[in-house]
């Protein structure tokens, strides 16, 4: 799994490529940890490029959504499509987040 | 079935009688020009013109036959789809070969026996299915769809060396061509769903317009009666045992046209075709034969399931059978009625080519989107590629093949039948080597899942399989796997089996430990994040989501997971 973090007009924008399983969760899980954990912080969750996403991932996603609540910051998802869009269909997480189409769309959605 | 958001009338539902009605002229309009097939007969025979219009006439009654018979929905005959039938290129070399040989008694005589071989393949075509993989199934498609297209293309461009189009012909074939295309594409309703016939009547006014349509064509259909019985008088039939192989053939290239035919019929008419449903081909493919018999019998060349109909039916978003039974009724009344047929004999040139082209594009199309339903591994890429390019290579290089031996001539007859005739073969070679059970073993501690994905990715594209199956099948060994080795301490390695038919697919995990989870119902969203237990609760309730089928077993400290995907 690859991450990408760039800032983009206020916005943190974290792109994964590549597999969040069980092995990889954990890097994800402390990147969005460390970027939620500030207070009112706001950040897009790129997932255009994942190709695989496991229970490990969506446990990770849920603990970072649960932490965004907490802090008063805000979590976007972005570019759920395709397999990955019917992994989170199948675990029941598609009305869970907020989940736009693309990452100019996450970036309006949160400024 | 879920009727395609593209459809305005499918199979089953009744259209207003004025849509069945022009649907049906337009059809007509259509694939009456391959009553060009039996006319060369004729010519080459050298029949009086009264006798050519008698044949003709005789033709029609074919074909209107040949539109009920595929339609019929209840009973043993019949695919219940739109897809009438034409005078197919299939049967006109073997034809010719009979004219020769024995003259039109031994052409209509051979035409029954290729009917009655054709309804007999219709009898063994499940015990044939390997034979007919639907890539198999996609590049007949294709091929019909180039078929179609290049006599198309030749009658835009001249089909005679000797009577290239000139600019006049040009202009009426890219007027009447733009014409279906433009209402095609830019209108809906009424317009895109008569664009051809629409544009073949646009088509008809340029071209006399233009001078190509002309005063002794017009004088032609003055002349000809309003109403007349064809005479019979000319009807015989007879029988050679050497022009078994080249109508047998011709039979086999029907059967396998109109498998193609039917199966884009049913992928046409259901947005959740799967898979072709043998039932139906085999009904069609005996209405098929039963239509070439009757053929046969009124004196004509053999018949066969019409792909640019089928392609046309697409476009205009009319697939109701009852058309089928409008373009009979229609046939079956030209029959009587010389002077329209007549009319339907004077079209020029160049807007049967553009109403080729146009109808071919779509089958072309259809034909791809066939083969591309399934995976393919390098096998299969070769089947294709190799059966596509010899099929091509018929067209491509005319005189290389007139070369062949006159008694093999029927099996380069067309693109398709080579084409046909090398993917059958090449399918039967690269079976070797292929099992349906395949296995393999992963160590806990060194898991590595670009394999594990790899693995099924082979697998799928060796057997043929469906991507959204092999996907969720993917899905289900990676996420097995993770959760095993993180949840259920496995002591060994895990013995990994998929094993497939063409109806089934299935994945057993097989390892010394703990058995896995698999919940019925979802762990709430404070277990998931509460402890990796609520994580593998989750995994497991994806597992047998994901599935169509979960068995789990544990004996003797081994633990065994089933997942079986419907296919």
């Amino acid at each position: 799994m690859d991450l990408h973090e760039e800032e983009v007009s206020g916005v943190t924008v974290v792109e994964v490529k590549g597999r969040i399983d069980s092995t990889t969760a954990p890097a994800l899980g402390e990147r969005l940890t460390a970027n939620l954990g500030a207070p009112k912080v706001r950040v897009v969750l790129d997932l255009s490029r994942l190709e695989y996403i496991s229970s490990a991932g969506f446990r990770i996603l849920l603990l970072a959504a649960k932490r965004a609540d907490e802090t008063g910051s805000r979590l976007v998802l972005c570019g759920v499509a395709g397999k990955v869009r019917q992994l989170f269909d199948l675990g029941g997480f598609l009305d869970l987040f907020t989940i736009v189409g693309s990452r100019d769309e996450g970036i309006a959605a949160l400024a | 079935m879920r009727k395609p958001s593209s459809l305005t009338y499918s199979v089953n539902e009744v259209p207003p009688l004025s849509v069945t009605v022009l649907s049906g002229l337009q059809h007509v309009g259509l694939i009456s020009i391959f009553l060009l097939f039996p006319l060369l007969v004729c010519r080459e025979a050298q029949l009086s013109p009264d006798k050519i219009l008698d044949v003709l006439s005789l033709s029609m009654l074919a074909m209107g036959a040949g539109a009920i018979l595929p339609a019929l929905a209840r009973g043993p005959v019949g695919s219940g789809y739109l897809c009438p039938s034409i005078f197919t290129v299939a049967y006109l070399g073997p034809s010719l070969l009979a004219l020769k040989a024995g003259g039109l008694s031994l052409v209509f005589g051979m035409t029954v026996f290729a009917g009655c071989i054709e309804a007999a393949l219709s009898r063994l075509l499940r015990h044939l299915r390997a034979l007919f993989p639907p890539e198999i199934a996609g590049l007949v498609v294709v091929l019909l769809g180039v078929t179609i297209g290049a006599i198309g293309i030749r009658y835009v461009l001249g089909a005679d060396v000797s009577k290239p189009a000139n600019g006049r012909e040009l202009a009426v074939a890219g007027i009447s061509l733009g014409t279906m295309v433009a209402l095609n594409v830019w209108t809906g309703g009424f317009l895109r769903m008569f664009c051809a016939l629409l544009g073949m009547i646009v088509g008809y006014a340029a071209a006399a317009l233009l001078g190509i349509l002309t005063g002794s064509d017009m004088q032609r259909v003055m002349d000809a009666s309003l109403v007349s019985v064809p005479s019979v008088g000319h009807l015989a039939w007879s029988f050679d045992f050497a022009l078994i192989g080249a109508f047998a053939v011709g039979a086999l290239a029907a059967c396998l046209k109109t498998i193609g035919n039917v199966t884009t019929c049913q992928k046409m008419n259901d947005a959740e075709w799967v898979r072709p449903d043998m039932h139906s081909i085999s009904r069609g493919v005996l209405a098929d034969g039963l239509g070439t018999v009757t053929a046969g019998v009124l004196g004509t060349v053999g018949v066969n399931s019409s792909p640019s109909a089928v392609g046309l039916a697409g476009a205009t978003g009319v697939t109701s059978r009852r058309v089928a039974y409008a373009i009979g009724a229609i046939f079956f009344a030209l029959a009587f009625l010389p002077k329209v047929a007549s009319v339907l004999s004077i079209m020029p040139r160049a807007v049967m080519g553009a109403a080729l082209v146009f109808s071919a594009c779509f089958v072309f199309v259809n034909g791809v989107q066939i083969i591309t339903s399934r995976l393919l591994d390098v096998r299969r890429t070769f089947v294709i590629g190799l059966a596509f390019l010899s099929g091509i290579a018929v067209d491509l290089l005319p005189g290389y093949f007139a070369k062949v031996p006159a008694q093999f001539q029927p099996l380069v007859s067309s693109s398709l039948v080579v084409g046909m005739l090398m993917a059958v073969l090449l399918n039967l070679v690269f079976r070797f080597g292929v099992r349906q059970t395949e296995r393999l073993r992963v160590a806990p501690d060194a898991i590595a899942s670009a394999e594990i994905e790899e693995f099924m990715e082979a697998r799928g594209a060796a057997w043929g399989a469906r991507r959204d199956v092999i996907d969720r099948a993917s899905f289900n060994l990676s996420q097995s796997i993770e959760t095993i080795v993180e949840g259920c301490e496995p002591q060994g390695p895990l013995d990994i089996e998929a094993s497939f038919d063409e109806f089934n697919l299935d994945l057993r995990v097989s390892y010394a430990g703990a058995p896995l989870e698999l919940p019925e119902k979802r762990p709430t969203n404070e277990e998931i994040m509460g402890s990796e237990k609520g994580q593998r609760l989750l995994a497991g309730f994806m597992l047998r989501r994901y599935a169509d089928r979960v068995q789990a077993t544990h004996r003797a400290g081994r633990s065994t997971i089933l997942f079986h995907f419907d296919h």
